[in-house]
């Protein structure tokens, strides 16, 4: 900033200053009341409007608190009732009587270096109702948001340890769709944060809500704010929970039934003359269950103990976290200890808040994916087998000629633990001038560490693996990153004008560093490694790098509503990053909305219209989430070669990876009209979104072709153009009947639709193994063989011709899969690909429901995608016995006794009918899923209060236990592996059934 | 007032701090970047290192590219237990973008093509101490790219064919083999030129005059340029290069890793065990330590003690057993090539010959392994440093008799060809052949022809020469592919107009537009 600008600052602090002086103290007390039945209301929160701190009732419902002038507004909310607005107009004491109802109007929402109040939104934004985490087991806050916000797509992993993916408002990118994770006011964090400190969850989703983080939150902004204390005693809160996992299991074949089916493998291929294949195979004996080796009922414990409190002055939070996660796969497992302190605390025109989280992990690594190796190994090949270099079975030639990997020697052979360290801080001081002008210097600091160690024993798990030596592996990974923020807010209400103005200074460095060293033959004791490195005499190789980057920010937003009524939001943000070369590094990055509300004009009187307001928003994000030095190319410097007699190694370098030195930011366009009402004495709820959005210069690592010479990555590049457009729809019902009984429901829909505009490097098609992406369509559409049906006979072969009598198959066999000659030629050919499947969901699906009676609560989740095409991975590895690997039971091979018509004959060492890149594969992967059942109990206060605690509530959740679906794979709902093919499940892990119990007490 | 003005201004002088703009321009110093790379000399040498560097690959002289061009060929079959990469190479190719053979082979040739033309396109930019250094450079990677791209034309005939250092947006066009092979022609007259006709023991690996010869001569004779093809060999036979090369006495020390680098060598791949590090540790582009010996042994050793992804056809045995050697034996080059159930009965002064340290085990049946770079005594390795003699004197000694046939008829230089390769395992001369009907060959040229298809498949068998050979005689007419077939039942797979050209990676077809998918597939 230059010396200027400061002086522009200067000079209007000076008038501001001129204009309002005056600061005094007044303490105000009072009573709040239910206006139906009188009664006092306790733990009701009471504040000055645009004050600082706030009081809490009593039992009584009796409050007392300092407010700046005897003319204050207060502002009253209890959790159920509707909030009210009170001028004091000179009074030092006030008795208020609040309406049950919804409070969800007045709900405050946080939009980024501010805060808004719900119904003066103008931009697209979720809020995530937070009590349903509570009911969660899910130890991961991107997990636990699942269904629970439109336009929201979450998908879990399973894996312990691994993080949800979460998608907003579909692609719009095609590096990296995550939306950027602001907590407490610090970027990122949400991978080790601990569900039970969250407070608040928003969700920005159109760019005029996202705007004012500009260039990070082109896919969406979640801003999650932790708890803090609230003024009153300390409140000090247990919550403890017994989870129990289970993950789903293929129904593959046993030794017995495998056999049967292996052995017409083998007859079949002798009869068709498969070269090599003379007699079938002399099986082992054993009985494998792999499945059954690697699977366990996994116990997943988790604890929380949180103090809370504070005056008039300060007030805090503290919470520690104890988790332990024995995985329910062999060898996995996920142990976490958190520890969190926030604060805050204000002196006259000073305040200041301080986040402190620190997190202590521990990760056991799992070596493979089982989901993929239990359909690769024979169930035949015993666990343990002494024949073999250290002592585990695996494939053999003569007796199962398989090359599947032995998962259990895997885990043993290759231990990998994974400890890491997380602490993030930041603090932040405000000056808060004339009730109005807010200058506020916030400082974020994360540093991060983890090592990974590996111990490879000596030992295989494979056919022809070599016999490796015994090492000792050792990374480091260790990352700074620091955020300093400067904005000046004004926020002021004039007569009917309302203005919230901020502009600010952003800047962030980071900077990351790895360290590695493998060290050959540690020494043994017994059959026990020594892990030490010291302790490992044999070769030691190393090697490591850094990373950096820095972004640079000036942002500025006004809030300009007039009346309540009209409503207009403008951001700008300017960002520079060192990601991008020097002469294309600034963007700008402009939106603006404008919402009216036809409920507040005078002309609108509907009775059962509480409130309804429309709103538009148009904006322009950025994205530069690529590499630290995309643009800059470098030598690889790994590269020897030997010459010579005797033998020397010579050192060669030379570019590996090519680059793009022309990169620019990646742009997104999104316009969003939407509407939000609230009806019927505020019991319904209604927001319907329409957006469009326009990337464009797309950011990518579109593959280039391998004849560049390229290695080392693809590399980055605007590619082309993409939209996106789509609708959703949010609608909650809240009721009462009678004073005991309330019940809500609330579902939420949305649809995206994408299409591809335009191709990187000129391109006006794009292609993968099973996908095609082409201008006009969308991305990832399956581009595949289509398969008619199975030769039934030799006259059946005969006859599959083209429209010029050529027999299109003359190689086939009755049994063997009949193709589509799509391009009429003959023959079948690469050419015969053809458009067969839409990986895209028609619409996508949240479903909650709730009641609560006396002490008892129930709630019900549901989530569901409708109308997508998935490719089944599982079906394609397990093919055809191709390769020996284990199959389902209840297959039924084409026979000609069983002459099927949607499955081919089984060979041994012939292919051609299991390709993956066949229509065979697809399924219809609609599913809807009732994600969480929870039912809870909380003792009645006066039982619970007899021994000396506030608050008793125990529960239990079932999770994932019930899925509709009709698609045959593990799990409908699947990591994808990249967007060109998003609807291919790659024998991915599937989600966890589980149950939880928990218990939490409040004293 | 004033004491807000000085909070603030405290506030403030953070931001003054932090935003200096130039703080953005970050430079990626973990190693060098290319804007400061190629200036000088040295850094001509390294790039020239890393274009050798691409030997020890997958795809490339480590291992698939064995299974492929053997499998192929009549002389190999592959068995592996993998299904996918045995019916690769019997011509059941059903999904082009196969990784482990059709796509490694592909990229990590055009790779070394990539690492070549960085070379190629700076170094005439450089100031050097010695002119005859560049040269020799210059020699060097045109004969690697050269190399390279022979291979590649050999697998996939119609290849996109790149000269030029690559950028991302390429879509390179694609050339036929005569466009290719008359480039090729061009580099290697070149290298000739260029390079020196000796080299000290240090600069073993690096490739001679003669080299450059004998590859341009593989070259011209694939192109059936015969004249040319016998100017190049001519240098070898019977001029200068006669004083540096030679047959070796005994034919196995063509294949221990104990007699590398011999007279017999024109140019062999260096291999060696330096790195030892772990089986995980191969085909790193960015592993220093990555290895740079080589899987034939594991690749090729038998079921049940290497992987056996490829193995030798049963009538190789017989052939070799149809001729006895002048002193009444069975023909060296059998012993050598091969392992098969017999060879303790027709070698019966070798008996005690091991398998990797293994007897014959009965349950292998009639099937034949291939020996030819094993270090047999002892237990397999993963890895094994034996060099892989890419171009042989007695390959160039058979050429030559070839294109001299081609030209002129069997000439007696042509016979004294062929003889002096048969004299060197014992055999008689060919007019004195007690099998086959020597009058016949030395007077007639199509017989003469005939036999050395033979001869090439005894003395070369199993060695990545035979592919070669079959598509310079032609694979287009359904009596080659009969007779083919009587030996290779592989060839019942095969296609006329279609199988004697892999199917181009689809990935690279589908994206690249001036690329079209070789015919029929």
């Amino acid at each position: 900033m230059k010396l200027r600008n400061l002086r522009l600052f200067c000079a209007l602090f000076c008038w501001l200053v001129t204009t309002q002086l005056a600061v005094a103290q007044v303490t105000v007390s009072g009573k709040v009341s239910d206006q139906n039945t009188g009664n006092p209301l306790a733990g009701a929160t009471v504040k000055e409007l645009n004050g600082q701190g706030g009081a809490t009732t009593d039992d009584a419902g009796a409050f007392s608190l300092s407010v700046s002038s005897a003319d204050a507004t207060l502002v009253v909310s209890y959790m159920g009732y509707q909030s009210q607005e009170i001028a004091l107009s000179g009074r030092k004491t006030v008795d208020i009587s609040l309406v049950a109802g919804d409070a969800a109007l007045d709900e405050v929402v946080v939009i980024g270096y501010g805060t808004v109040k719900k119904k003066d939104l103008t931009g697209a934004v979720s809020v995530v109702n937070t009590e349903l985490l509570r009911d969660r087991n899910s130890q991961d806050i991107v997990g636990a948001m699942q269904g629970l916000a439109s336009g929201v797509k979450v998908t879990s992993s399973g894996l312990p340890g691994q993080q949800a993916s979460i998608i907003i408002r579909g692609l719009g990118s095609l590096t990296n769709n995550a939306p950027l994770f602001i907590v407490d006011g610090m970027i990122g964090g949400e991978a080790h944060l601990n569900p039970a400190d969250v407070e608040s969850i928003q969700v920005l989703k159109d760019a005029s809500s996202a705007a004012i983080y500009g260039s990070r939150a082109a896919n969406g902004v979640v801003i999650i704010t932790t708890k803090s204390g609230k003024e009153g005693p300390m409140k000090i809160q247990f919550d403890g929970n017994v989870t129990s996992t289970n993950l789903p299991r293929y129904d593959l074949m046993d030794a017995e039934t495998w056999k049967r089916y292996d052995d017409l493998a083998y007859d079949e291929a002798i009869r068709t003359g498969v070269a090599g294949v003379v007699s079938r195979q002399n099986h082992f004996d054993a009985n494998t269950d792999w499945q059954e080796e690697m699977l366990r009922t996994g116990v997943l414990q988790n604890y929380n103990l949180s103090f809370s409190g504070g005056s008039k002055s300060g007030n805090y939070f503290v919470s520690f976290n104890r988790m332990v996660d024995d995985g329910a796969l062999y060898g996995s497992g996920y142990d976490r200890y958190g520890f969190r302190v926030n604060t805050s605390g204000k002196k006259g025109i000073f305040s200041y808040g301080e986040n402190f989280v620190y997190t202590k992990t521990d990760r056991k690594n799992l070596n493979g994916n089982p989901w993929a190796d239990f359909i690769a190994i024979s169930p035949t090949i015993p666990v343990k087998d002494e024949a073999n270099p250290g002592g585990y079975g695996y494939g053999n030639p003569d007796r199962a000629n398989n090359y599947g990997r032995n998962l259990v020697a895997m885990q043993e052979l290759r231990p990998q633990d994974n400890p890491e360290n997380l602490l993030k801080a930041n603090v932040f001081g405000q000056l808060s001038l004339f009730d109005a002008l807010h200058a506020k210097l916030n400082l974020a600091y994360t540093n991060y560490s983890g090592v990974t160690n590996t111990l490879r024993k000596s030992g295989n798990w494979t056919m022809g693996q070599g016999n490796d030596a015994a090492s000792l592996g050792f990374e480091n990974y260790r990352s700074d990153d620091i955020l300093i923020e400067q904005t000046l807010n004004y926020k002021k209400r004039i007569g009917r004008h309302d203005i919230d103005a901020i502009g600010g200074v952003t800047y962030n460095t980071f900077f990351g560093q790895t360290n590695w060293i493998t060290k050959l033959d540690p020494l043994v004791i017994g059959d026990k490694y020594i892990t030490s490195l010291d302790a490992a005499t044999g070769i030691t190789t190393a090697g490591g790098s850094y990373q950096k980057a820095r972004i640079l920010s000036y942002l500025g937003r006004v809030n300009y509503a007039f009346d309540d009524k009209y409503l207009v939001q403008a951001t700008i943000r300017r960002d520079g990053t060192s990601r991008l070369p020097e002469t294309t590094r600034w963007g700008n990055f402009a939106s603006f909305s404008a919402a009216w509300r036809i409920s507040g004009e005078p002309f609108f009187d509907v009775p059962f219209v509480n409130d309804l307001k429309l709103r538009a928003s148009h904006g322009t994000l950025g994205n530069s989430s690529i590499g630290y030095w995309d643009y800059q190319a470098v030598i690889n410097t790994a590269p020897r070669a030997v010459f010579g007699s005797p033998e020397t190694k010579v050192l060669g370098m030379t570019q590996s990876r090519l680059t793009n030195t022309d990169l620019v930011w990646e742009r997104k366009t999104t316009t969003n009209v939407g509407v939000d009402a609230v009806l019927l004495d505020n019991r319904l709820t209604f927001t319907a979104e329409y957006f469009h959005s326009k990337s464009k210069d797309l950011l990518v690592y579109l593959p280039i072709l391998m004849s560049s010479g390229n290695e080392g990555g693809n590399p980055a590049v605007n590619a082309g153009s993409l939209a996106n457009r789509g609708f959703e729809i949010e609608t909650g019902w809240k009721d009462k009947i009678g004073s005991e009984f309330s019940y809500s429901a609330s579902l939420n829909l949305s649809r995206v639709r994408n299409k591809v505009l335009d191709l990187g490097y000129g391109r006006v098609e794009y292609y993968e193994f099973l996908s095609k992406a082409a201008i006009g369509q969308p991305l990832g559409a399956f581009y595949l063989y289509r398969m008619l049906g199975v030769f039934q006979s030799a006259q059946d072969v005969e006859n599959h011709k083209n429209s010029q009598g050529m027999v299109i198959q003359p190689d086939a066999l009755p049994g063997d899969i009949k193709y589509d000659d799509y391009n009429n030629d003959g023959i079948i050919s690469s050419e015969d690909r053809q458009l067969v499947g839409n990986p895209w969901p028609k619409f996508e699906m949240g479903l909650s429901l709730g009641a609560a009676y006396k002490g008892f609560d129930i709630g019900i989740n549901g989530y569901g995608r409708f109308g997508q095409d998935v490719w089944n991975g599982a079906a394609a590895a397990a093919a055809d016995f191709a390769n020996n690997q284990n199959n389902f039971n209840g297959i039924v091979p084409w026979t000609p006794e069983n002459p099927v018509n949607d499955r081919p004959r089984i060979v041994f060492g012939d292919t051609r009918n299991s390709r993956g890149d066949q229509s065979r594969w697809l399924e219809n992967g609609s599913f809807f899923r009732l994600s969480q059942i929870a039912l809870g109990y909380t003792v009645p206060e006066r039982l619970s209060r007899g021994i000396g605690l506030e608050r008793i509530r125990t529960g239990v959740t079932l999770q994932n236990l019930v899925t509709f679906t009709r698609y045959t794979g593990l799990d409908p709902e699947f990591r994808d592996s990249g967007i060109f093919t998003i609807g291919a499940d790659n024998t991915s892990f599937p989600n966890p059934r589980s149950v939880m119990f928990s218990l939490s007490f409040t004293f | 007032m004033k004491r807000y003005i000085v909070y603030l201004t405290g506030v403030f002088s953070l931001i003054v701090i932090s935003c200096d703009e130039s703080k953005l321009d970050i430079n990626n110093e973990n190693t060098i970047s290319t804007g400061n790379f190629w200036k000088t000399e040295a850094d001509i040498e390294h790039g020239v290192v890393a274009v050798y560097n691409m030997f020890y690959r997958q795809g490339t002289w480590t291992r698939n590219i064995y299974t492929q061009m053997q499998g192929m060929a009549d002389d190999g079959v592959s068995l592996a237990g993998w299904t996918e990469l045995n019916e690769y190479a019997k011509f059941i190719f059903t999904n082009y973008n196969f990784g482990e053979v059709n796509t490694k082979i592909w990229r990590e040739h055009y790779i070394a093509v990539f690492r070549a033309n960085q070379v190629l396109d700076h170094i005439d930019d450089i100031p050097f101490s010695n002119e005859q250094h560049r040269q020799d450079l210059i020699g060097q990677v045109k004969f690697l790219r050269s190399f390279y791209y022979f291979y590649l034309t050999t697998l996939w005939e119609n290849i996109p064919f790149v000269l030029k250092t690559s950028s991302a947006s390429d879509a390179p066009e694609q050339k036929t083999p005569a466009e290719v092979f008359a480039q090729l022609e061009e580099d290697l007259n070149d290298a000739v030129s260029k390079l020196p006709a000796t080299r000290p023991e240090s600069d073993y690996g690096r490739p001679t005059k003669g080299a450059a010869y004998a590859l341009l001569a593989k070259v011209y004779m694939q192109d059936h340029k015969w004249q040319e093809a016998v100017q190049c060999l001519e240098w070898l036979v019977d001029g200068e290069g006669k004083n540096y090369y030679d047959l070796t006495t005994d034919y196995g020390d063509n294949f221990r890793n104990t007699t590398e680098n011999n007279r017999e060598s024109l140019y062999e791949i260096q291999f060696s065990l330096i790195n030892r590090v772990g089986f995980d540790q191969t085909d790193n582009h960015l592993d220093p330590n990555a290895q740079l010996g080589t899987q034939i042994e594991m690749n090729q050793a038998p079921v049940g003690i290497g992987w056996n992804n490829v193995e030798a056809r049963r009538w190789l045995v017989d052939y070799y057993k149809r001729e006895q050697t002048t002193d009444g034996k069975n023909d060296m080059r059998l012993f050598y090539s091969v392992w098969y159930d017999d060879a303790g009965k027709d070698f019966p002064e070798r008996p005690d010959t091991l398998i990797y340290g293994n007897n014959w085990r009965a349950d292998w049946g009639k099937r034949v392994f291939i020996k030819k770079y094993s270090t047999d005594e002892n237990p397999i390795y993963y890895w094994n440093d034996n060099n892989f003699r890419s171009l042989r004197y007695a390959d160039i000694l058979l050429l030559y008799a070839e294109a001299l046939n081609e030209l002129n008829g069997p000439t007696p230089k042509a016979i004294e060809c062929l003889n002096r390769v048969r004299q060197r395992v014992k055999l008689p001369a060919i007019q004195n052949s007690t099998y086959y009907d020597g009058a016949q060959i030395v007077s007639d040229k199509a017989a003469f022809k005939e036999h050395l298809k033979i001869e090439r498949a005894l003395e070369l068998s199993l060695e990545c020469v035979r592919w070669i050979d079959l598509k310079r005689w032609g694979l287009d007419d359904q009596a080659t592919i009969n007779e083919l077939k009587s030996r290779d039942s592989d060839f019942n797979n095969f296609i006329i107009g279609k199988s004697s050209r892999m199917p181009i990676p689809q990935s690279e077809v589908d994206n690249n537009p001036n690329l079209t998918q070789n015919p029929n597939y």
